[in-house]
């Protein structure tokens, strides 16, 4: 049995697909520490611009969603994403018809959990995102999303704050979207130190005591709380700081 | 910058009212401006009560020339006051909405001087935030009963969303319990904005649309001798004959003395029934009559899905490759997207009892009504379904209860409208 190995890009995930498409059995994954079973032969791919181009435009022919589907899903953090878009992109060719809706297919229900997450965590992180206001009148928000998402929020985000100058940075994955006031872009971006404005402190105390105020203390719902907000989010969160 | 301790009192007295949504408006933001709406509503963090944020939910002020039985801040009662200027409120709503702590402004008060005075002021505070700060983001505005109709459709076409709460489900009740508010001072305006709204959509009105997010109301539950049959009545006429959005309830519980109120709170399980009713009305297609008779209460060991199907079991099982959307979506235990996702899926094949549980539906209600390919996994015995669908709903009705059983509940909890 093959088992490719790709870099994570969606381009390499392309290729890999292109090459394993006459396989019986086989595995599709970008995680490195792998276990191989004892027949198995490890393929390394290297992206290839025209295999890429060919899954694609087969993708799209069969159905329009699909391919948009698919790059969402490989933005996961699931180890088993690029198997799952395997599985379900052999049935779409095998069908030749849209398979999204096939919910009797384990493969199809897997797909669209991974892929379900991954928009549900955008959504979530328009809410929970927090900016700060620097000196110089820009505003930053850090997070660490579990998906690589930063992209597909920045449009959002340009659009609501459209006048102000904002920068959105994934600390997990050192990247960051940068918006000028007119356009965006995606960058690198390791460290980052930031001069707070003079009534930036003011503001995040006058929110953690509205937090405090909005709560009902007699009826306390913990678990409730942290099924919407996890916890793994609040260190982004100033209203959850100091046991708030 | 707003004080601290004003912000306190006036989120502590805003906090009791139900609705939190900003959805339903797709307001665009604007050259220069600062914000726009998101149609499916966002919520920016949830309270350890598991209650979102999603709205800068806070009075204008919290002094009432009002005493409605029911209220904590009614006239007689001792509690400190604060009053916000139209400004402050401003600058606190476009401060947090930069940050993304919010989704936009839910602004209320208590009646100062007069329904005219209050109304104007709150008035005022929303044209400055769309036109002073070039505020797009969402506004939920509450409406002053007795206040000026011009002033109200002032405010209707800068708000996404108005309330006007009514507060009791019936008018003697109402006239018991907070005299000074009539039945006639809250259903009149929410009339007049239906109207509003309808010649908006015929017309095809754009710009400066009224109230492009609708209305809603909210009414406190137990406070007054109302059965949940005729609840739900008002509630359909709410949503039937004047289009509201929602209708919100809150369980009362005593949290002041008087021989006008009941000394014994409502409890949050009958709150819970009236939702999944209320549910029931809008998404799955079921009339009042079905569900509760007139005097009726809704039983609190089923659901009232459960608790119809119960009675109504010649209609079942129904088979789940071929019953259609509107027959799947009355079987307990599969919800509105079970039932569209069952749909979908039986183009591809014929489903079986496996298939829908990895499709999540929730088999241990669901399989008493059903069958795939003419098989049924249910019991045979009425008297078996009942028992375990009643089991399912003592555990229901222990969790809601534990959770908010402590005494000191009825010291604060909710009372309703504010």
């Amino acid at each position: 049995m093959k088992i490719f190995i790709t870099d994570g890009s969606s381009d390499s995930f392309f290729t890999a697909f292109f090459d394993a498409y006459s396989e019986k059995d086989c595995i599709i994954t970008s995680c490195e520490n792998v276990q191989p079973r004892f027949d198995s032969v490890v393929v390394r791919t290297e992206s290839d611009g025209e295999k890429c181009e060919r899954v694609k435009r087969g993708i799209l022919k069969y159905d329009e969603r699909a391919l948009n589907d698919v790059l969402m899903t490989l933005r996961s953090c699931d180890s088993l994403k690029e198997q799952a878009a395997y599985d379900y992109l052999k049935r779409l060719f095998e069908r030749k018809a849209p398979v999204g809706k096939a919910y009797n297919l384990p493969e199809v229900i897997i797909f669209n959990e991974i892929k379900d997450k991954v928009g549900k965590e955008i959504h979530k992180m328009t809410g929970f995102l927090r900016f700060m206001e620097s000196k110089s009148g820009a505003f930053y928000a850090p997070y660490a999303p579990d998906n690589d998402i930063t992209d597909l929020l920045m449009p959002h985000f340009a659009e609501r704050f459209k006048a102000e100058k904002f920068v959105i940075h994934d600390t997990k994955r050192k990247i960051a979207g940068v918006y000028d006031g007119r356009d965006w872009i995606m960058c690198y971006a390791g460290e980052a130190e930031i001069y707070l404005s003079e009534y930036e402190k003011a503001f995040e105390t006058l929110w953690k005591k509205y937090y405090r105020a909005a709560n009902i203390k007699s009826r306390p719902h913990e678990k409730q709380m942290k099924g919407y907000m996890p916890v793994r989010y609040w260190k982004f969160l100033p209203e959850k700081h100091d046991g708030g | 910058m707003i004080d601290e301790k004003k912000l306190e009192i006036l989120t502590e007295s805003a906090k009791y009212d139900v609705s939190c949504s900003s959805s339903g408006s797709k307001r665009a933001n604007t050259p220069g401006g600062l914000g726009n709406a998101s149609f499916g509503g966002i919520c920016h963090s949830f309270t350890p009560d598991g209650r979102c944020i999603s709205l800068l939910k806070i009075l204008m002020s919290n002094e009432c020339i009002y005493d409605c039985e029911y209220c904590p801040n009614r006239r007689s009662a001792d509690v400190p006051r604060a009053r916000l200027t139209p400004d402050e409120i401003c600058e606190l709503t476009v401060n947090f909405y930069k940050r993304n702590y919010i989704e936009g402004l839910f602004l209320s008060s208590a009646v100062f001087d007069s329904p005219d005075k209050t109304m104007e002021l709150l008035c005022e505070t929303i044209l400055k935030l769309r036109k002073l700060y070039r505020f797009n983001g969402y506004i939920h505005l509450k409406g002053i009963p007795h206040a000026d109709g011009a002033l109200m459709m002032k405010a209707a076409r800068l708000a996404d969303r108005m309330s006007y709460n009514i507060e009791l489900p019936s008018e003697k009740s109402l006239k018991l319990l907070a005299p000074q508010k009539s039945r006639q001072s809250l259903i009149m305006p929410m009339m007049s904005l239906k109207e509003a709204m309808d010649y908006d959509r015929v017309n095809k009105v754009r710009k400066n649309k009224v109230l492009p997010a609708g209305q809603t109301t909210q009414m406190i539950i137990g406070a007054s001798p109302e059965s949940d049959g005729q609840i739900l009545k008002l509630t359909e006429a709410l949503y039937r004959r004047m289009n509201l959005k929602r209708v919100y309830y809150s369980s009362y519980i005593p949290v002041v003395k008087s021989d006008k109120l009941p000394a014994a709170g409502a409890g949050l399980l009958r709150e819970h029934r009236l939702y999944q009713a209320d549910w029931l009305i809008r998404f799955y297609g079921f009339d009042v009559d079905e569900i509760c008779g007139e005097d009726e209460n809704l039983s609190p060991d089923y659901d009232p899905k459960c608790a119809w199907a119960l009675k109504n079991m010649q209609l079942f099982p129904v088979e789940i490759n071929s019953a259609p959307l509107e027959t799947l979506l009355r079987v307990p235990g599969i919800g509105a997207r079970g039932a569209y996702k069952i749909c979908e899926a039986r183009k591809f094949a014929s489903l079986d009892f496996d298939n829908l549980a990895k499709m999540r539906i929730v088999l241990k209600r669901a399989k008493h009504f059903i069958t795939c390919k003419g098989k049924f996994y249910g019991s045979d015995s009425f008297a078996q379904v009942k028992t375990s669908l009643m089991l399912e709903g003592t555990n229901e009705r222990a969790e809601q209860l534990s959770m908010f059983s402590e005494r000191s509940v009825s010291l604060s909890a909710l009372t309703g409208e504010l």
